[in-house]
Protein backbone atom coordinates (compact mmCIF):
# COMPACT_ATOMS: atom_id res chain seq x y z
CA UNK A 1 0.00 0.00 0.00
CA UNK A 2 1.22 2.92 -1.00
CA UNK A 3 1.51 6.55 0.91
CA UNK A 4 -0.25 9.17 -1.27
CA UNK A 5 2.24 11.74 0.70
CA UNK A 6 5.42 9.12 0.25
CA UNK A 7 6.33 10.46 -3.72
CA UNK A 8 9.27 12.06 -4.50
CA UNK A 9 9.57 15.60 -5.53
CA UNK A 10 7.31 16.41 -8.51
CA UNK A 11 9.56 19.04 -9.66
CA UNK A 12 12.36 16.99 -9.63
CA UNK A 13 10.20 14.37 -11.65
CA UNK A 14 8.80 17.01 -13.94
CA UNK A 15 12.35 18.18 -14.64
CA UNK A 16 13.97 14.56 -15.20
CA UNK A 17 10.64 14.06 -17.78
CA UNK A 18 11.76 16.73 -19.78
CA UNK A 19 15.51 16.48 -20.40
CA UNK A 20 15.48 12.78 -20.30
CA UNK A 21 15.45 11.16 -23.91
CA UNK A 22 11.93 9.31 -24.70
CA UNK A 23 13.50 6.17 -25.35
CA UNK A 24 15.32 5.67 -21.81
CA UNK A 25 12.77 7.78 -19.65
CA UNK A 26 10.18 4.41 -19.09
CA UNK A 27 13.54 2.48 -17.39
CA UNK A 28 15.12 5.22 -15.95
CA UNK A 29 12.01 6.69 -14.51
CA UNK A 30 11.71 3.27 -12.83
CA UNK A 31 14.92 3.02 -11.91
CA UNK A 32 13.84 5.85 -9.86
CA UNK A 33 11.31 5.53 -8.54
CA UNK A 34 12.42 1.96 -7.25
CA UNK A 35 15.37 3.62 -5.29
CA UNK A 36 12.79 6.30 -3.81
CA UNK A 37 11.05 3.35 -2.76
CA UNK A 38 14.16 1.66 -1.29
CA UNK A 39 15.46 4.95 0.63
CA UNK A 40 11.75 5.71 2.32
CA UNK A 41 12.14 2.67 3.78
CA UNK A 42 15.56 2.45 4.56
CA UNK A 43 15.90 6.24 5.74
CA UNK A 44 12.99 8.50 5.60
CA UNK A 45 10.51 10.37 3.44
CA UNK A 46 13.13 13.58 3.58
CA UNK A 47 15.88 12.47 3.13
CA UNK A 48 14.82 9.80 0.49
CA UNK A 49 13.51 12.77 -1.33
CA UNK A 50 16.93 14.73 -1.41
CA UNK A 51 18.22 11.87 -2.80
CA UNK A 52 15.86 11.10 -5.28
CA UNK A 53 16.69 15.17 -6.49
CA UNK A 54 20.46 14.20 -6.02
CA UNK A 55 20.06 11.36 -8.65
CA UNK A 56 17.80 13.71 -11.15
CA UNK A 57 20.62 16.28 -11.10
CA UNK A 58 23.29 13.58 -11.94
CA UNK A 59 21.45 11.73 -14.36
CA UNK A 60 21.34 15.18 -16.58
CA UNK A 61 24.49 14.34 -18.92
CA UNK A 62 24.75 14.49 -22.29
CA UNK A 63 24.26 10.81 -23.00
CA UNK A 64 21.05 10.80 -21.36
CA UNK A 65 19.15 14.33 -22.12
CA UNK A 66 17.50 14.73 -25.45
CA UNK A 67 18.37 16.27 -28.20
CA UNK A 68 17.68 20.46 -28.74
CA UNK A 69 15.00 19.87 -30.43
CA UNK A 70 13.39 17.63 -27.67
CA UNK A 71 14.53 20.39 -24.87
CA UNK A 72 13.11 23.14 -26.47
CA UNK A 73 10.03 21.75 -28.93
CA UNK A 74 10.28 24.77 -30.98
CA UNK A 75 10.57 23.08 -34.12
CA UNK A 76 9.49 26.42 -35.75
CA UNK A 77 12.11 28.23 -34.27
CA UNK A 78 14.55 28.59 -37.26
CA UNK A 79 18.50 29.13 -37.22
CA UNK A 80 18.09 32.98 -38.27
CA UNK A 81 20.66 34.63 -36.22
CA UNK A 82 17.83 37.16 -34.07
CA UNK A 83 16.10 33.60 -33.24
CA UNK A 84 19.04 32.37 -31.97
CA UNK A 85 19.80 35.22 -29.80
CA UNK A 86 16.41 34.94 -28.04
CA UNK A 87 16.79 30.82 -27.54
CA UNK A 88 20.07 31.77 -26.09
CA UNK A 89 18.82 34.97 -24.11
CA UNK A 90 15.44 32.46 -22.81
CA UNK A 91 18.08 29.34 -22.16
CA UNK A 92 20.34 31.70 -20.06
CA UNK A 93 17.62 33.13 -17.82
CA UNK A 94 16.00 29.91 -17.56
CA UNK A 95 19.14 28.28 -16.27
CA UNK A 96 19.57 30.56 -13.06
CA UNK A 97 16.68 28.38 -11.79
CA UNK A 98 18.90 25.93 -11.36
CA UNK A 99 20.99 27.64 -8.83
CA UNK A 100 17.92 27.19 -6.26
CA UNK A 101 17.10 24.00 -7.70
CA UNK A 102 20.52 22.69 -6.93
CA UNK A 103 21.14 24.29 -3.78
CA UNK A 104 17.53 23.07 -2.15
CA UNK A 105 19.80 19.58 -2.12
CA UNK A 106 22.68 20.63 -0.44
CA UNK A 107 20.89 23.10 2.16
CA UNK A 108 17.48 23.68 4.17
CA UNK A 109 18.07 27.54 3.87
CA UNK A 110 17.06 27.50 0.44
CA UNK A 111 13.25 26.47 0.77
CA UNK A 112 11.58 26.88 -2.73
CA UNK A 113 8.10 25.63 -3.34
CA UNK A 114 6.54 24.93 -6.87
CA UNK A 115 4.82 28.91 -6.68
CA UNK A 116 8.61 30.58 -6.19
CA UNK A 117 9.71 28.51 -9.42
CA UNK A 118 6.90 29.60 -11.20
CA UNK A 119 7.02 32.97 -9.86
CA UNK A 120 10.54 33.01 -10.64
CA UNK A 121 10.22 31.80 -13.96
CA UNK A 122 8.07 34.00 -14.60
CA UNK A 123 9.93 37.33 -14.07
CA UNK A 124 13.02 35.84 -16.01
CA UNK A 125 11.14 34.99 -18.96
CA UNK A 126 9.39 38.11 -19.04
CA UNK A 127 12.78 39.56 -18.71
CA UNK A 128 14.17 37.41 -21.55
CA UNK A 129 11.28 38.59 -23.38
CA UNK A 130 11.76 42.31 -23.24
CA UNK A 131 15.54 41.97 -23.57
CA UNK A 132 14.44 40.43 -27.07
CA UNK A 133 11.97 43.26 -28.12
CA UNK A 134 14.89 45.98 -27.08
CA UNK A 135 17.34 44.62 -29.60
CA UNK A 136 14.99 44.33 -32.18
CA UNK A 137 13.83 47.90 -31.91
CA UNK A 138 16.94 49.51 -31.05
CA UNK A 139 19.73 49.30 -33.16
CA UNK A 140 22.30 51.46 -31.20
CA UNK A 141 24.69 50.43 -28.99
CA UNK A 142 24.29 53.05 -26.17
CA UNK A 143 20.53 53.07 -26.39
CA UNK A 144 20.71 49.18 -26.02
CA UNK A 145 22.94 49.39 -23.41
CA UNK A 146 20.54 52.09 -21.01
CA UNK A 147 17.70 49.48 -22.17
CA UNK A 148 19.29 46.76 -20.89
CA UNK A 149 20.42 47.57 -17.89
CA UNK A 150 17.41 49.50 -17.01
CA UNK A 151 15.53 46.24 -17.27
CA UNK A 152 17.86 44.11 -15.54
CA UNK A 153 18.19 46.83 -12.85
CA UNK A 154 14.03 47.08 -12.61
CA UNK A 155 14.48 43.40 -12.59
CA UNK A 156 16.77 43.06 -9.70
CA UNK A 157 14.93 45.58 -7.57
CA UNK A 158 11.47 43.64 -8.14
CA UNK A 159 13.28 40.14 -7.82
CA UNK A 160 14.45 41.90 -3.96
CA UNK A 161 10.92 43.50 -3.35
CA UNK A 162 9.31 39.83 -4.08
CA UNK A 163 12.29 38.37 -1.87
CA UNK A 164 12.47 40.51 1.37
CA UNK A 165 9.99 43.63 0.59
CA UNK A 166 12.41 46.61 0.56
CA UNK A 167 9.87 49.14 -0.16
CA UNK A 168 6.65 47.49 1.35
CA UNK A 169 4.00 46.73 -1.72
CA UNK A 170 1.99 44.62 -1.81
CA UNK A 171 4.25 42.09 -3.96
CA UNK A 172 6.74 42.07 -0.98
CA UNK A 173 7.88 38.65 0.42
CA UNK A 174 8.38 40.22 4.02
CA UNK B 1 37.12 0.53 -35.04
CA UNK B 2 37.14 -2.42 -32.86
CA UNK B 3 37.11 -1.67 -29.42
CA UNK B 4 40.63 -2.81 -27.25
CA UNK B 5 40.30 -1.82 -23.74
CA UNK B 6 37.71 -0.45 -21.26
CA UNK B 7 37.64 1.95 -18.99
CA UNK B 8 37.90 1.51 -15.24
CA UNK B 9 34.18 1.85 -14.35
CA UNK B 10 33.11 0.33 -17.30
CA UNK B 11 35.37 -3.13 -16.63
CA UNK B 12 33.63 -2.51 -13.21
CA UNK B 13 30.54 -2.54 -14.97
CA UNK B 14 31.10 -5.23 -17.43
CA UNK B 15 32.17 -7.60 -15.07
CA UNK B 16 28.75 -7.02 -12.54
CA UNK B 17 26.47 -7.48 -15.36
CA UNK B 18 28.31 -10.91 -16.03
CA UNK B 19 28.16 -11.35 -12.19
CA UNK B 20 24.30 -11.10 -12.29
CA UNK B 21 23.79 -13.68 -14.88
CA UNK B 22 20.91 -12.00 -16.40
CA UNK B 23 19.22 -9.94 -13.40
CA UNK B 24 21.64 -7.13 -14.24
CA UNK B 25 19.85 -3.76 -14.38
CA UNK B 26 21.08 -0.48 -13.14
CA UNK B 27 19.30 -0.66 -9.72
CA UNK B 28 20.88 -4.11 -9.28
CA UNK B 29 24.57 -2.86 -10.81
CA UNK B 30 24.27 -0.34 -8.08
CA UNK B 31 23.55 -2.60 -5.21
CA UNK B 32 26.36 -5.07 -6.12
CA UNK B 33 29.08 -2.30 -6.73
CA UNK B 34 28.12 -1.05 -3.34
CA UNK B 35 28.02 -4.38 -1.75
CA UNK B 36 31.21 -6.01 -3.12
CA UNK B 37 33.64 -2.65 -3.74
CA UNK B 38 31.82 -0.32 -0.55
CA UNK B 39 32.06 1.95 -3.64
CA UNK B 40 29.26 4.73 -4.16
CA UNK B 41 27.46 4.75 -7.75
CA UNK B 42 25.22 7.51 -9.07
CA UNK B 43 22.01 6.40 -11.53
CA UNK B 44 23.41 8.72 -14.04
CA UNK B 45 27.25 7.23 -13.89
CA UNK B 46 25.43 3.43 -14.50
CA UNK B 47 22.86 3.99 -17.20
CA UNK B 48 25.67 6.27 -19.66
CA UNK B 49 28.26 3.51 -19.01
CA UNK B 50 25.45 0.94 -19.57
CA UNK B 51 24.81 2.80 -22.44
CA UNK B 52 28.31 2.64 -24.06
CA UNK B 53 28.91 -0.48 -23.52
CA UNK B 54 25.58 -1.60 -25.52
CA UNK B 55 26.70 1.05 -28.37
CA UNK B 56 29.98 -0.87 -28.15
CA UNK B 57 28.55 -4.34 -28.67
CA UNK B 58 29.39 -5.65 -25.19
CA UNK B 59 25.97 -5.70 -23.81
CA UNK B 60 22.25 -6.87 -24.73
CA UNK B 61 19.52 -5.79 -23.13
CA UNK B 62 15.69 -6.07 -23.48
CA UNK B 63 12.74 -4.97 -21.11
CA UNK B 64 12.11 -7.09 -18.01
CA UNK B 65 8.97 -7.20 -15.44
CA UNK B 66 7.39 -3.85 -14.14
CA UNK B 67 6.91 -4.05 -10.08
CA UNK B 68 5.05 -1.97 -7.70
CA UNK B 69 8.07 -0.05 -6.86
CA UNK B 70 8.84 1.04 -9.68
CA UNK B 71 5.43 2.43 -10.56
CA UNK B 72 4.75 0.54 -12.89
CA UNK B 73 7.62 1.18 -15.28
CA UNK B 74 9.82 -1.71 -16.88
CA UNK B 75 13.13 -2.89 -16.18
CA UNK B 76 15.94 -2.83 -18.76
CA UNK B 77 17.62 -5.93 -18.30
CA UNK B 78 21.12 -6.75 -19.27
CA UNK B 79 23.52 -9.52 -20.83
CA UNK B 80 27.06 -9.93 -21.63
CA UNK B 81 27.67 -10.41 -25.24
CA UNK B 82 30.24 -12.74 -26.56
CA UNK B 83 32.71 -9.66 -27.66
CA UNK B 84 32.02 -8.53 -23.39
CA UNK B 85 33.12 -12.17 -22.72
CA UNK B 86 35.67 -11.98 -25.13
CA UNK B 87 37.16 -8.18 -24.07
CA UNK B 88 37.51 -9.22 -20.23
CA UNK B 89 39.17 -12.29 -20.88
CA UNK B 90 41.91 -9.86 -22.76
CA UNK B 91 42.04 -7.51 -20.10
CA UNK B 92 42.42 -10.11 -17.32
CA UNK B 93 45.26 -11.38 -19.55
CA UNK B 94 46.95 -7.81 -19.78
CA UNK B 95 46.34 -6.84 -15.84
CA UNK B 96 48.19 -10.71 -15.13
CA UNK B 97 51.00 -10.36 -17.40
CA UNK B 98 51.57 -6.84 -15.99
CA UNK B 99 51.67 -8.41 -12.12
CA UNK B 100 54.03 -10.57 -13.46
CA UNK B 101 56.26 -8.20 -14.99
CA UNK B 102 56.63 -6.80 -11.22
CA UNK B 103 60.51 -7.83 -10.44
CA UNK B 104 61.14 -8.35 -7.02
CA UNK B 105 62.08 -5.76 -4.98
CA UNK B 106 63.88 -5.59 -1.21
CA UNK B 107 62.20 -3.61 1.34
CA UNK B 108 64.58 -1.38 3.06
CA UNK B 109 63.84 -1.86 6.97
CA UNK B 110 64.37 1.09 9.19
Amino acid sequence: MQDSSNKPSPIALSFFHWFCRSEYREEIEGDLMEKFEFNSKKYNHRKANRLFIKEVVLLFRPSLIGNIHQLTNTHIMTSKASNKRFYLLFVGFFSLLFIPFIAMIFTQEVNWNLLDFIVAATLLGGTAICLEFIFRKWKTLGSRLLLASSLIILLLLVWAEMAVGIFGTPLAGS
Amino acid sequence: MLQKSLGEFEEIVLLVVAILEGEAYSVSIIAQIEERLHREASLGAVQTVLKRLEDKGLLLSEFGATTKARGGKRKRLYEITAKGQDILDQTRQQRNSLYEAIPNFSVKLI
